[in-house]
């Protein structure tokens, strides 16, 4: 027997009746993508402000002041004034405060005597997402207060301009969102996949459906078709949102972006089938999903953490992993606009991974179904 | 008390039958703790960094050696006459210095020393931290090869990052990354447990068995319970011995902790299972309520930084309450009030959540 499209529809047509159906399931696999965009959306923002800053000013003159008015005013900081400079520690301990300013008495008197005021600054080393951007502004704030209190304005013999490419108002937003799109179809076609096919084989209904003249392939075409047109509505989903609501711009090639994701999407879909082959039990099968499919695709992929700086064996791991070069795909698509050419790596990348782990899904489905 | 032994006795039995499974709850999460911990870092480095190469630029020249010197950038690829932008843009490079006609040293020697840094800022994180360290490059360049002593600013600050001064960032995920693990598997794993019977159908077959609804949920959802308790030890071992991350305060207060979170994940996992009436609903339930709770609970995103309606979101989120609790406990060993408040806070939310999982899992079986 041959392939033939007419049963692979067929199968795709019950399989298609089989989510319609399910009314909970297509909702929240529609619902994701929205949720997710808008959560992250509203919720990130790496530029790092209103840090409550808990203060204590032992030496309470002008210049004591207008230095807590410097930090006040920059925007980043919140100002908490306590009673001691024991209290000002305890206000991070209690986590009531992510850093302290200590102001010694005798501060305005080092400053006029034409010595160095020095005040004691604390940082809460235990929460990685603040300490790293307080540091960076303090450097400034010490230059801002120096050259306003002390009319102090150094000479500079190097002056660096940066200029922002691609992001120029590092909008965490554009960082953030086309990444989404990965961890979007990462989560429908890998999961779903691995869930509905293990499903068949808990119940029993998989020995029926082989059992018809369909053939295995057209089965997998047939079984799977219906969750890659769900894949395609949550990219399409993330695509609207994204420049609706978000404002994204997007400088590339839609057409190259739809095809990366098509071949990330079918790359995903055969490893969920592939899980489902090797588990054929639900719990087991999510587990694994979570750990091949989506744990890589939103901390291995580039999404947040920049694959450069990890560790070199991870660095080449990363490069079997598709969701890392569909990272490349969405996010030079989005702020880069670029082209095939200077894609080709990626989409090369991907090309090869999709037809490995196809080949390997059809091979173990076929092999385990003949008697 | 009998009946609930015996039922208790099958679902470990039942959980644990497939080697598979053993496997994957007790090994996985020590696997998953050990790559997080050892390949996610918050610390930017091996940036590629291009700059024209020219023999008569000793100063530009300098802060590029340096830059390379420092594990911070790598030199990256591009012939002498590349355009800067488009090496960025190619993403041959991530960033490139420019410097102004004729050289920066001659530049300087004018008195201006213009350098531009182009930066690939699609990670924002990334560019920030480049042009920080270009920067602190530049100001060492300064000091050591045009011998222009670093001024000394008379207002300083003396700054010292407390509980971990060297910005270890094993510190900093792996408390994260406990949180996140324990809170995926109990509250999806109990959620499909008990979807499972609804699918297979051995659900009618609990209803009509001599066994109370209250049985049928505590036999149900202990075993659950208990391998997230069981697995925080193992976790924790990982964290302390494995990375050397410091456990400053109480065992016994974060183990108290911890029982209190399992009992809201668990609380959850049953909740979303009264609402689901097969596996896959369930587990979409779960990811559903999971994504923006670990998003919201200051894991990776400050909270501090959220609009209003999502810090109140995040206040509400009960990941947010113990992750602080183990930051608090392990890094700073435990403030009191700090501690009770936030345990309390924990208990009260668990309470909440079994009195509902359990009213919406009675009137289920009913």
């Amino acid at each position: 027997m041959s392939f033939r499209w007419s049963r692979a529809a067929a199968i795709a047509q019950k399989e298609m009746y089989h989510v319609l159906r399910d009314r909970f399931t297509l909702t929240l696999a529609l619902g994701l993508p929205v949720f997710m965009v808008f959560t992250f959306g509203f919720a990130i923002e790496f530029n790092v402000k209103n840090v409550p800053l808990a203060v204590h000013d032992a030496d309470k003159t002008q210049t004591s002041r207008r230095v807590i008015d410097t930090f006040g005013s920059s925007g980043y900081f919140l100002v908490d004034p306590v009673v001691s400079p024991a209290a000002a520690q305890q206000a991070i301990d209690g986590d009531r405060s992510r850093a302290a300013l200590v102001i010694p008495g005798g501060f305005q008197k080092d400053l006029l005597s034409g010595g160095v005021a020095k005040a004691q600054l604390l940082l809460d080393g235990s929460d990685n997402s603040t300490v790293g951007p307080i540091l960076g502004y303090v450097a400034s704030i010490e230059a801002i207060a120096s050259r306003r209190i002390a009319d102090f304005d150094p000479p500079k013999p190097i002056e660096i301009h940066t200029r922002f490419l691609f992001n120029p108002e590092l909008n965490s937003r554009w960082f953030v969102i086309p990444g989404l799109a990965v961890a979007v179809l990462a989560i429908l076609a890998v999961l779903l996949t691995a869930l509905t096919v293990a499903r068949e084989w808990e119940n029993g209904s998989m020995e029926l459906l082989l059992s018809t003249p369909a053939e295995p392939l057209e089965i997998i075409v047939g079984k799977l078709a219906p969750y890659a047109v769900l894949g395609l509505v949550g990219l399409a989903f993330v695509y609207v949102i994204s420049r609706t609501v978000f404002a994204l711009p997007f400088r590339g090639s839609h057409v190259l972006f739809v095809l990366g994701g098509i071949l990330f999407l079918a790359t995903y879909l055969a490893l969920g089938l592939l899980i489902s082959v090797l588990t054929r039990r639900q719990q087991i099968a999510m587990q694994l999903a979570m750990m091949a499919g989506m744990i890589p695709a939103f901390l291995l992929s580039g999404f947040i953490f920049p694959i450069a700086s990890m560790p070199a064996f991870f660095r080449y791991l990363t490069m079997v992993l598709p969701a890392r070069w569909f990272m490349t795909i969405a996010r030079d698509s989005y702020l880069k606009g670029s082209t095939l050419v200077e894609m080709g790596t990626a989409f090369l990348a991907l090309g090869v991974l999709c037809v490995i782990i196809i080949a390997i899904a059809a091979r173990k489905f076929k092999k385990d179904l003949e008697p | 008390m009998r009946t609930l032994r015996a039922f208790l006795r099958k679902e470990f039995k039942q959980a644990l039958r497939d080697p598979r499974m053993r496997i994957l709850l007790f090994i996985t999460p020590m696997i998953q703790l050990t790559l997080f911990g050892l390949a996610l870092s918050t610390d930017i480095k091996n940036v590629d960094l291009w700059a024209q190469p020219d023999s008569n630029d000793y100063l530009l020249r300098r802060i590029y050696d340096r830059s390379v010197e420092s594990q911070w950038f790598r030199s990256a690829s591009g012939d002498h006459n590349a355009d800067p932008f488009e090496l960025v843009r190619s993403g041959k490079a991530d960033a490139a210095l420019v410097s102004p006609p004729g050289g920066l040293s001659r530049a300087v020697a004018r008195g201006a020393g213009d350098l531009q840094l182009l930066v690939n800022s699609m990670n924002v994180l990334e560019a920030q931290a480049v042009e920080q360290y270009v920067r602190n490059i530049s100001n060492a360049v300064i000091e050591d090869d045009l011998h222009i002593k670093r001024p000394e600013f008379p207002i300083s600050f003396e700054v010292r990052v407390l509980y971990n001064p060297t910005l270890e960032t094993a510190f900093f995920m792996v408390p994260g990354v406990m949180c996140m693990l324990l809170s995926i598997t109990t509250i999806i794993l109990t959620g499909m447990s008990l979807t499972r019977e609804k699918e297979v159908g051995t659900f009618e077959m609990l209803i009509s068995a001599p066994v109370s609804a209250t049985e049928v949920i505590l036999g149900k959802t202990i075993p659950y319970l208990v391998l997230g308790i069981v697995q925080i030890p193992l976790v924790l071992a990982v964290a302390v011995f494995g990375f050397g991350v410091p456990m400053r305060g109480s065992f016994a207060v974060l183990l108290v902790a911890s029982v209190a979170f399992v009992c809201t994940t668990v609380a959850i996992g049953t909740l979303i299972s009264t609402i689901a009436s097969n596996q896959q609903q369930s587990t979409m339930g779960g990811f559903l309520f999971l994504f923006p709770a670990i998003l919201l609970s200051g894991l990776m995103f400050p909270i501090e930084n959220m609009p209003a309606p999502m810090m109140w979101a995040s206040y509400v989120d009960p990941l947010t309450h113990y992750l602080a609790l183990l930051r608090n406990i392990m890094l700073k060993g435990g403030e009191g009030s700090f501690v009770v408040k936030h345990v309390l806070i924990l208990i009260g939310m668990a309470v909440l959540l079994i009195l509902a999982s359990f009213r919406r899992f009675r009137t289920t079986l009913q």
